[in-house]
């Protein structure tokens, strides 16, 4: 049953992603900061997962009550601080993507130089959890079943919470246009300081998660990065709903072309598809066509 | 070339001359550190020449870098080493359309996400290769050559270079990239095709970097895709790049040099906060210097510019200028233009007419190429032009004005005339080109502001700069969208009068059009449309009286 491991072990890897990639779309969609030191505080929360259960034995899962809120505040104060002040001086969408850009491309250097600073360069892991257990005949890690499940979790949160909450409605009007939503009266900068927090916090959550079974060093944040972007833009931005889908669908893609084909072709497969989607539908493949 | 360049190319050829006799008194690490200074300020020169004038950020100068070093590394052993260095820059040149070719047809994000990635993808195509194909992990190099070799090579490379870099900006190309970086949109329209022009200037630069990535390689004697594939590199080609000044040509020259000495010092000193100090120093240029050193010295440089291709041009002749027929347009459910035919004669005025949302401006989109057309024919000068580029539209002679005026903010008033010079069918380039620009401002009374920044006009000045921009083109038929709207009294007077002499000239004309007097006074004939219909046809007196025309204005009860 070849077939089915794939899919069970790539829905559980696609999990993670979907999960990242939902907080990069508050970040992109929402707060329209395109930012390129994302996969570093995925990084620096799996450090943090690390660090508290290496030296004083705090659980991961119990980690995840410390990690989140601190993502939280660390992202809405980098918003405040640096990113703010880019907001303002735009002119345009168009300038305040290239303004963000380039902010985060240097903030990337700073988060990954305190993280070599502090950690080095070396592959880290633990075992938390790595007992084996069999589903549908699968054979799968108990940490990873766990992942998914907190995973999952997390997005039908803020899913719910999106959809059925005044201020997810205020998100989710903004992720349309920013000038709209403050023409009916909401809070557009707050709302997206809020937004560009909670998308770290969550992207936190993932880092804790994924350092439950995956080895990771200090300068992989780069392609988390990457696998979130993609993602985004496939699923649609600013779309929750498609970032889950194609998140789960990429976790299925790389699972398969690792098994089938080779483990070092993954990237370059995933690259492939995110080209195609791009020639054939630059709005994504869940969002709707600008203009 | 003017008398005043002449003492600056002197001193220019008076340095390089002087910086070739360096490795014959310089020590080995001063050396090494002019190598590291001309090898950034290639990248960084390199990096500039496409993201500079059209704004598109290339984080992938790594990966062209590794592209020549790991080029060289493999073929150095058994070739001689021009041919080394020509397949290194052939390599760089063809991975270059590849990417181009299909992300620069999309919108910047995609193209800065793409480029992103595009190093850490070609590290892990090359590491595979090496693993699975080649059966290696890495390259051993032992050419043997002294560092003044690599030296000089570099120089003669970084000379190149800033030629190369001012030969585009003089040119066509150059101009074109600049104005991309203005408004995409008004670029097309201005007859430039813009995927070609990005897709070159992008190539080009990538082969001077994978060019430098080969030079450079024989100073490493073990080169694996890590070494050759380093993002770091990417990085502080933008820093320099930006810290100079991406606008100008010896902007990154100038940004290049003191990070170099910068860098070095740091990694000395504190080896292991290296990366973050980085990330803080280009943050810092980030908000502090957004437009460079250079942007410091000078505001702007006056750019001329010269012929470098031409265009066929040909007219079959036909009695109409433009005829429409059967012309379909719908979005999703929406059907914004349905089944609208008609045609213009030359040198007539035809009112295109309307409520708002009745299609008006999608019919001109849909003639200028904005839009393609679901189903109908349009014909220019007897030629079907129906889905065709703007820019191929724009270089027949068919020029527009927008709705919502789109200047090029950033360039003076003059310089956002000369893009429809120097790409028509009929080009002018150079001082003619300004000469005649000139002319043109003062048909639309604009002559006394010519060096103005165009963001500093007032809107009705932008208009006229619009119809000056448009006129350049030698259009034979002039599409104006609303171009009279928020005129007062007199200046819509003297519009109405600019409009009737461009008749004078010959000139076919679609004006959409709300201000009625207008219409009376200057059109033809009126095409009256309502939910993408053409509900009336004729003269304004007759179209405008028609019921269903008065019921489409005031409603049912008025009719």
């Amino acid at each position: 049953m070849l077939l089915l491991d794939i899919l069970i072990s790539g829905l559980v890897l696609g999990g993670m992603y979907a999960l990242i990639s939902m907080g990069l779309t508050l970040q992109y969609g929402v707060a329209r900061i395109m930012n390129l030191a994302y996969g570093e505080f995925l990084v620096g929360a799996a450090f943090l997962a690390f660090w508290l259960y290496s030296t004083i034995g705090i659980s991961p899962l119990a980690g995840l009550i410390l990690a989140v809120p601190l993502a939280f505040l660390a992202n809405w104060a980098i918003y405040r601080w640096l990113l703010t002040p880019l907001v303002r001086r735009a002119k345009s969408r168009g300038q305040l993507e290239v303004d963000s850009i380039l902010a985060t491309f240097g903030l990337l250097f700073i988060v990954q130089g305190i993280a070599l600073v502090l950690f080095g360069g070396q592959y880290y892991s633990y075992g938390y959890l790595s007992v084996p257990v069999s589903i549908l005949g699968t054979t799968l890690a108990l940490n990873r079943v766990i992942a998914f499940i907190f995973a999952g979790l997390i997005g039908v949160g803020l899913y719910l919470a999106l959809t059925r909450t005044r201020t997810g409605t205020a998100i989710r009007a903004i992720a349309v246009n920013p000038t709209a939503a403050s023409l009916v009266a909401i809070d557009v900068r707050t709302a997206s300081a809020f937004a560009f927090a909670l998308g770290g916090a969550m992207v936190a959550a993932g880092g804790v998660l994924v350092s439950m079974f995956l080895t990771f060093n200090a300068s992989m944040g780069v392609v988390f990065t990457m696998k979130a972007l993609i993602v985004v833009i496939v699923g649609g931005v600013g779309n929750v709903l498609g970032a889950l889908v194609v998140g789960l669908a990429l976790g299925v893609i790389e699972t398969g072309v690792t098994r089938l084909v080779d483990p070092g072709l993954t990237l370059a497969v995933t690259y492939a598809l995110f080209m195609i989607v791009l020639l054939v539908r630059p709005q994504g493949l869940f969002g709707s066509a600008v203009r | 070339m003017s008398l005043a360049r002449a003492p600056l190319i002197a001193l220019a050829v008076l340095a390089a001359l002087l910086l070739a006799g360096l490795p014959l008194v310089a020590s080995g690490y001063v050396l090494a550190l002019a190598i590291g200074m001309l090898n950034f300020t290639i990248l960084a020169t390199a990096w500039a020449l496409f993201s500079g004038p059209t704004h598109y950020i290339s984080l992938a100068s790594a990966a062209f870098f590794g592209i020549g070093a790991y080029t060289a590394a493999m073929m150095a052993e058994t070739v001689p080493w021009p041919l080394v260095l020509v397949a290194a820059t052939l390599a760089g040149f063809a991975v270059a359309l590849v990417v181009g070719l299909s992300t620069l047809r999309l919108s910047g994000v995609y193209f800065v996400i793409f480029t992103f990635g595009l190093t850490e993808l070609i590290r892990q195509l090359v590491t595979w290769y090496e693993v699975i194909v080649a059966g290696t992990v890495g390259r051993y190099l032992f050419l043997g050559m002294p560092q003044s070799t690599i030296y000089w090579q570099l120089l003669a490379l970084a000379v190149a270079v800033l030629v190369i870099g001012w030969l585009i900006g003089r040119s066509r190309l150059g101009l074109a990239a600049r104005v991309i970086g203005a408004d995409e949109v008004v670029a097309r329209h201005s007859g430039i095709d813009t995927t070609r022009t990005k897709i070159v200037l992008f190539a080009i630069s990538s082969a001077i970097m994978a060019l430098a990535g080969a030079i450079m390689a024989p100073r490493w004697t073990y080169i694996d895709p890590a070494i050759a594939f380093n993002p770091m590199i990417s990085f502080q080609v933008v820093i320099m790049a930006l810290l100079g000044g991406a606008g100008a040509l010896f902007g990154p020259l100038l940004g290049a040099v003191p990070l170099v000495l910068l860098f070095e010092v740091l990694q000395a000193n504190f080896p292991n906060a290296y990366s973050i100090l980085l990330g803080a120093v280009f943050i810092l240029i980030v908000y502090g210097l957004p437009r460079g050193v250079i942007g410091l010295i000078e505001d702007w440089r006056p750019a001329a510019s010269r012929s470098v291709a031409t265009l066929p041009s040909r007219a079959p002749r036909d009695p109409n200028v433009l005829t429409i027929s059967d012309l379909k347009k719908s979005f999703g459910g929406l059907s914004a233009v349905d089944s609208v035919s008609f045609d213009v004669r030359p040198g007539e005025i035809i009112g295109l007419v309307g409520p708002n949302g009745s299609g008006k401006t999608s019919v001109l989109n849909l003639i200028s190429g904005a839009l393609k057309p679901d189903a109908g024919q349009i014909f220019y000068l007897g030629r079907p032009i129906n889905g065709a580029n703007p820019e191929t539209i724009a270089r027949l002679g068919v020029a527009r004005t927008f709705q919502l005026v789109r200047v090029l903010p950033s360039m003076s008033v003059v310089e956002n005339v000369i893009p429809g010079f120097a790409f028509r069918a009929r080009h002018v380039t150079g001082a003619a080109a300004h000469e005649e620009a000139l002319a043109l401002l003062a048909r639309v009374g604009l002559e006394h502001r010519a060096a103005t920044p165009a963001s500093e006009l007032t809107y009705i000045d932008q208009k006229r700069l619009e119809l000056a921009r448009a006129l350049a083109l030698e259009p034979k038929l002039l599409l104006l969208d609303e171009w009279l709207a928020g005129l007062n009294p007199t200046e819509l007077e003297e519009g109405i009068a600019l409009i009737q002499s461009l008749r004078f000239d010959g000139l076919s004309i679609i004006m959409v059009e709300h201000v009625m007097d207008a219409i009376h006074a200057l059109c033809d004939r009126c095409v009256v449309m309502n939910a993408g219909r053409v509900i009336a046809h004729g003269t304004p007196r007759l179209a405008l009286a028609e019921p269903e025309v008065v019921r489409a204005y005031l409603g049912e009860d008025d009719a």
